[in-house]
């Protein structure tokens, strides 16, 4: 039995669910896209950070050095560096065979417009750690 | 089935922009490392998208420029190549990525 008014309704669902589930879809992977860039950008930023701090002269030196190391990292990896919270704990003086430990956290916003990038909202927040320690027989 | 395979080709494509971004900075870091020279900054960004990415990155080609900025010198890696379209839609992408580094002046 057919039904002639009911020809080409197939092709209407398939493009209208399509359309439904592909953009969705789409939006997910840009999200995660961004998630995954912002993920390598932070562990950089804090394994180098880390890294110049506990090489550093002073505190005041290292506090320097990780501001410096974080902001490379992150506008390297084409993200705004000011997004970014940055905290790290030393010892006064940094004494040798000390720890450095750096934490950075950056949002990645999840609601987006096209050509017109953030509108605001929650955003997922990416973070790394870093240890490192003060080398114990090398000069600074 | 392509729309399915197309997402894919979506997804590789924003893994492999990430790994070349990643990459130049990588390289541009370990430049200026102590201990390591400016000619390794290559060498490091190319091992570093290919043991990431394989070869969906083509035609790879990696500059390495220095300047100097008083007693500092800017490392900068460039980064250019184009991403296999793997999937529905055969046109490769191109990507170009710099990134830059400080190497702070020695102290005397």
């Amino acid at each position: 039995m057919s039904f002639p008014d009911e020809r080409g309704q197939a092709l209407v669902e398939s493009i209208l669910l399509g359309v439904v589930l592909l953009v969705p879809i789409v939006w997910a992977l840009m999200i995660l896209a961004d998630v995954h860039r912002a993920a390598l950008a932070s562990t950089s930023a804090a394994r180098e950070a880390g890294f110049d701090a506990a090489r550093s002269e002073s505190s005041a030196a290292a506090g320097e050095a990780v501001d410096g190391a974080v902001s490379s990292a992150l506008t390297n990896h084409g993200l705004a560096g000011e997004s970014a919270t940055v905290d790290w704990i030393a010892p006064e003086g940094l004494e040798r065979g000390e720890t450095v430990e750096v934490s950075v956290a950056y949002p990645v916003p999840v609601v987006r417009l096209p050509f017109m990038g953030d509108a605001g909202g929650p955003s997922v927040w990416v973070r790394a750690t870093h240890v490192a320690r003060v080398d114990p027989y090398g000069s600074r | 089935m392509v729309l399915a395979m197309g997402i894919a080709q979506l997804a590789l494509t924003l893994y492999g922009r990430n790994v070349v971004i990643a990459s130049a900075h990588e390289g541009a870091r370990a430049a200026t490392e102590l201990g390591r020279d400016v000619g390794e900054a290559e060498d490091i960004a190319r091992r570093t998208v290919r043991s990431a990415a394989g070869s969906l990155v083509e035609n790879m080609d990696i500059v390495v420029t220095t300047t100097t900025a008083g007693d500092d010198t800017i490392v900068r890696v460039r980064l250019t190549g184009r991403l296999a379209a793997i999937g529905p839609v055969p046109v490769p992408l191109s990507v170009d990525v710099t990134a830059n580094s400080v190497r702070p002046g020695e102290v005397e």
